[in-house]
Formats: structure tokens, sequence, C-alpha cells
């Protein structure tokens, strides 16, 4: 590892050394660094820290062009589309996050284990990662279409439980993403679910090459039985990937936005709110900004509690 | 083996389950995340007549080409996907020809400064694209008067997705430059070599394996990019817009024929390069 103590740089040129006091000497001594980092250094101010800020300004400002104003705050909470978008967005996220955790978990479990194939099943449990959003989006339709595979499935259960005597069920197919409510809000947290199961998968399974075998022969000795091996030991020991997985996917999950698209949008979330409001025919750079502000809030505020609540279970090693 | 014996010894109640679901889990956790995938390429070569009938098929009956004959001939497809790859491809180069240096510069700091950055880096991540590209968006729409055109341009998408890219890409590469120790440098150095040199020389084609990787990151992420190509887009639509289009007023096979169009060069790249890919280089790459 290059640590330098010494000095800030440890590939500072100890032959140009001028003798120099304050900012020139300084600049002469790193101009080869300085060079090199510029370039990033300069496009992350004008092109992401310069718009955050423009964006926070915009959202204090009035079309009229007042700046300190909280009329697009007030317009957007007044406003019941963006109030259901801000809840379906908070109920999608930690549905979604709680699909892809628990299912993730459970197939980086099965290929924790050793069994004949496990290489080509890994493999082939790999591949869709990377799969863009939209084409989630559209092989979601297929599936929670009326006439679909979800409805076809669900069709068949139901005519078996039909022919039991005493139950009496008529099955009607709706198009999932088409009847609102809890429907297509599920179907939102599936899509974005399949979508993430593949990099889950891996985050999990390098969590658990992680846990060395020797606590596990230990809890052997001490008679552990499998569930207590998975309560007491792996999951502890997993905190710092669940930490890891869910902040790095909470952030996604919150910007939830081309999904809700693909599917119809027939619920709002944050994501589809925004690109209304901004976009023609709306055109309003205000509101859409101020609703931004609000969806970051909610991201910042997630993490903030995962950290405060969560986060603390972590077993030190 | 003590501890087998001691295991036989206590009867474990979830042993004989779970030897009995084992393969039904495996079996169940291909089918959740195939399943889907097959369907999409399924569809796209299955017949319009009779997808949704009675019951959805499982197989295609009547293989036909005709849904990618059309798409490549009569949707307008070529233009998406040149616009896609060639904004993919330019982003990739300029991002690596941007963040490599950066990024070694970064990897020889002290510890604290180090980590300060790039936890600097991820944390603009943590704003929601929209938030920076209504400004990026109306900025260059401003900027169209002077004679710049941003909006429906490659240079503006690439701008765009250089955005999202570059922390990302900083921040895999400094983990490799750590890797290389500065005793290689030093060496060259002695041998007469310039410090840019150095590190055209020896630096990059030590690390190319991780700039490999990263670059590859950097090409999914802009090829898969929508909100900003939705954003600074009116006209020249890239692939996952016309994805979109496709869902909008498509038939169901068309729309399945432009996801798998979409989706095709992602499959192949991810399985042959899949033993390069970790956990913590991927995290950050797929995202919605």
């Amino acid at each position: 590892m290059a640590t330098g103590d010494a000095a800030t740089l440890t590939t500072a040129p100890a032959p140009r050394d001028r003798q120099g006091n304050g900012f020139v000497s300084w600049f002469s001594r790193f101009r080869f660094e300085i060079a090199l980092i510029s370039p990033l250094v300069i496009y992350v101010l004008i092109l992401t820290v310069a718009p955050i800020i423009d964006t926070f300004r915009r959202s204090f400002a009035s079309p009229t062009g007042g700046f300190g104003t909280l009329e697009n705050y007030r317009f957007i909470f007044k406003s019941q589309r963006f109030r259901d978008a801000t809840i379906n967005t908070v109920v999608v996220a930690l549905l979604s996050l709680t699909l892809e955790v628990g299912i993730g978990l459970a197939i980086a479990l099965a290929l924790h284990v050793k069994f004949r194939g496990r290489g080509f099943v890994r493999t082939v449990l790999l591949v869709p990662l990377g799969v863009p959003t939209i084409v989630s989006g559209a092989i979601m339709l297929l599936i929670f279409a009326r006439s679909g595979y979800m409805n076809s499935v669900l069709a068949l259960f139901a005519n078996l439980l039909d022919r039991i005597p005493g139950i009496d069920i008529n099955w009607v197919n709706v198009s999932w993403t088409a009847a609102g409510g809890w429907r297509t809000l599920l179907t939102y947290a599936i899509a974005d679910m399949w979508k993430v199961l593949p990099v889950m998968t891996l985050i999990f399974l390098a969590g658990l090459q992680s846990i060395p075998s020797d606590v596990y022969e230990a809890a052997d000795v001490d008679g552990a039985t499998k569930w207590q091996r998975f309560t007491r030991v792996t999951m502890p020991l997993l905190v710092p990937y669940f930490t890891m997985a869910l902040i790095l996917r909470a952030i996604d999950a919150f910007r939830i936005f081309e999904l809700a698209l693909a599917l119809g949008a027939q619920e709002p979330v944050l994501g589809t709110f925004i690109a209304n409001r901004y976009l023609p025919p709306t055109n309003d750079q205000f509101t859409s900004a101020a609703a931004s502000i609000v969806l970051f809030g909610i991201i910042m505020l997630f993490i903030a509690l995962y950290l405060k609540f969560v986060a603390r279970f972590q077993v030190q090693r | 083996m003590s501890s087998t014996a001691i295991r036989r010894t206590r009867r474990d109640p979830l042993e004989a389950p779970l030897k009995v679901a084992f393969p039904f889990w495996v079996i169940g956790s291909v089918l959740l995340v195939l399943f889907p995938l097959y369907l999409v390429f399924m569809v796209s070569f299955a017949p319009g007549s009779a997808l949704f009938g009675e019951r959805p098929q499982l197989v295609v009956t009547d293989f036909t080409f005709k849904w990618w004959q059309e798409a490549f001939k009569s949707a307008g497809l070529i233009s998406p996907l040149i616009k896609s790859l060639v904004v993919a491809s330019v982003t990739t180069l300029l991002a690596i020809v941007i963040a490599a240096p950066a990024a070694y510069v970064i990897s020889r700091l002290r510890p604290a400064i180090r980590y300060t950055i790039v936890i600097g880096l991820l944390v603009t991540r943590m704003f929601p694209e929209f938030t920076i590209g209504i400004s990026v968006a109306t900025r260059f729409a401003e900027l169209h008067p002077f004679g710049l055109n941003f909006l429906d341009s490659y240079i503006g998408l690439v701008l765009a997705h250089l955005i999202g890219s570059l922390p990302f890409i900083a921040w895999i590469l400094v983990g490799t430059f750590e890797t290389i120790p500065v005793d290689l440098e030093e060496a060259a150095q002695i041998d007469g070599a310039s410090r840019f040199g150095t590190l055209i020389r020896v630096i990059f084609p030590v690390a190319a394996g991780g700039i490999a990787v990263a670059s590859l990151f950097v090409w999914l992420y802009s090829w898969n990019e929508f909100l900003y190509a939705r954003l600074l887009t009116t006209n020249q639509l890239t692939l996952p817009l016309k994805v979109f289009q496709a869902i909008d007023r498509g038939t169901t096979q068309g729309m399945a024929t432009v996801a798998a169009i979409l989706t095709l060069p992602i499959l192949l790249m991810v399985y042959f390069l899949q033993r390069y890919l970790r956990p913590g280089a991927l995290t950050g790459a797929v995202k919605g």
C-alpha cells in the first residue's frame, strides 16, 4: 500500500522541490498531479455539483423571478397526485427491497451449498445481470397482462380450488398493470426485484464466502442446529453485506422511473411525477425541481434511519 | 470428525425438509431468474395470431423471423441503434481518459484524503438523476441560441452519461491503482522514464484488467440509460427510448423484439466476461 506520511503525495518529485512559500510553490511542486486530476474535478464541479445547487435554488425560485419562496413546495404538497406518488414510491421501494434481499439471499444460500452442476447454475443465474430496466418493464408487461402468464397460473390454481366442495371461486382475469392499487404497485416491485436479483445474489454470495468455516465448526461443537447456525452465525456476520446491498439498492429503488413508465404509470411514483412536471406540455422546471429535492430527502432519510437502527447490530470481528 | 459425530447424536429438525426442498429451491431460482428472459426472446419469434389466447403459450410453435426483419426494416431501428452504440462507446472512451489519470493521483494520496474524495464522488450518486438532469437539460436548452446544440445530439447525451459514469469509474480505478506498488514507478523513473511516460507505459498497462472491467460497466450503463436520454431527446431516439416507444404504441411482438435487440449484446458480454465480475465492482454499475 502506498501510504506517504511525510508528504501529501508520495510521488512528489524531490528534485523539482523549489523552496518557496504559499500557493505558487505548492502549485509548481504538484503541477503534474494537478494536471492529471483537474479534468475530473472540473467536470464534476460543472456538470454535477453546479446542477445540484442550481436545481436546489430553482426549487425555491418562483417562475416570475423571485427567490426564497416556498411556493413550489406548497404547490406540490397540495397536489393529491404528488402525495399519492410519494406514498407509492415509499411502498414500492420498501416492498422491492424486502423482496430482493429475501430472494437474493435465498438464491445465494442455495449456491453456497456444494452440489453437482453448481458452477453451471451460477453462470446461468448471473447472465441477466445488466438487463436494461426498460426491458424488465417490457417483460413484466407480458407476464402481468390481462391474459398473461401470471393470470394463467392463478386461474389454474383457482380452478383446482374450485373443485374442492364448499369452496366457490370464480376467477376473473384482470390486467395487473392497468388495475391500479396494490396490484400495480406489486408489478413495479417485482419488476424492480427481478432486474437486480443477479447483483443481490453476487453480493450475498460474497458475504457467505467471507464467513470463515471455523465459526461454523465452533457452532457445531456447541451442538447448534441448522436454524441456530443460520440465525446466530450466518445472519449477524452478513450484516455488513446487508448494509452495502440495502444502501446501494435503496438509492435506486426510490428513484424508480422507467419501470413505472413502462408498466403504464397507472399509479404515479415520484419519478414519473417529476418527469410529468418537467417535460412538455407542463414544462415546469420549478415544481419538478422541488419534487426532486423531496425525493432526495426521502433517500437521505431512509439511509439515516437504516444506519441508526439496523447497522449498529453489526458484529465486530 | 468430532463435529459430525456430535451432530448425529442430536437430531436436527431441519435436516430432512431441507434435503427434500433443496432441488426445488435450485430449480425455482433458475426459473425465477431465467423464465422472464426466455419469454422476451420467445415472444419475439412467435407468430402474431395466437400468442395470448385462452392460455398464453410457453414455447414457439410457429417459429418466425418476421418481427426481427420488420424491426430492422420499417421501425426506424438503425438510427437509434447507431446513436446508442456511438454514445456508449464515446462515453466509455472519454470516461477512461478523464477518470484514469485522476484515479491514479487519488490512489497515491494519503488514505484520509483518498477516502474523503472517493466518498465525495459516491455521494454525488445519491442525488436523484432528476436533480442533476433538470438543471442540465434546462441549461443545454439555454445554450441553443448560441449555436451549441446539446439537445437531441450525440455530444449532449455523452456529456450527461459522463455525469453518472465518472464517479463510478474513478471509484473502481482508485481501487485498481492502489494495488500497484510505488516501487514499480520508481524503478521506471530510475531507468529514465518521464513521469507521464511511466504512467502511460508502466502503470496503465499493469492496470489494464481493472480498466477493462470498469469500461465494460460504463458501456453497459450508457447503453441502458433511459432518464437522461428522455430529458435530452425530442426526436433522435436511443435504443432504450425505442423500446419505450414500442411499449407505448407497438405490438406485443414488436416490443419483445426491440427489447431482445437491446438485451442481446449485454447477455453476450456478461457471459464472456463473467469471471472478471466481482460484487464490489458490480453494485454501482447495474442501476435503475
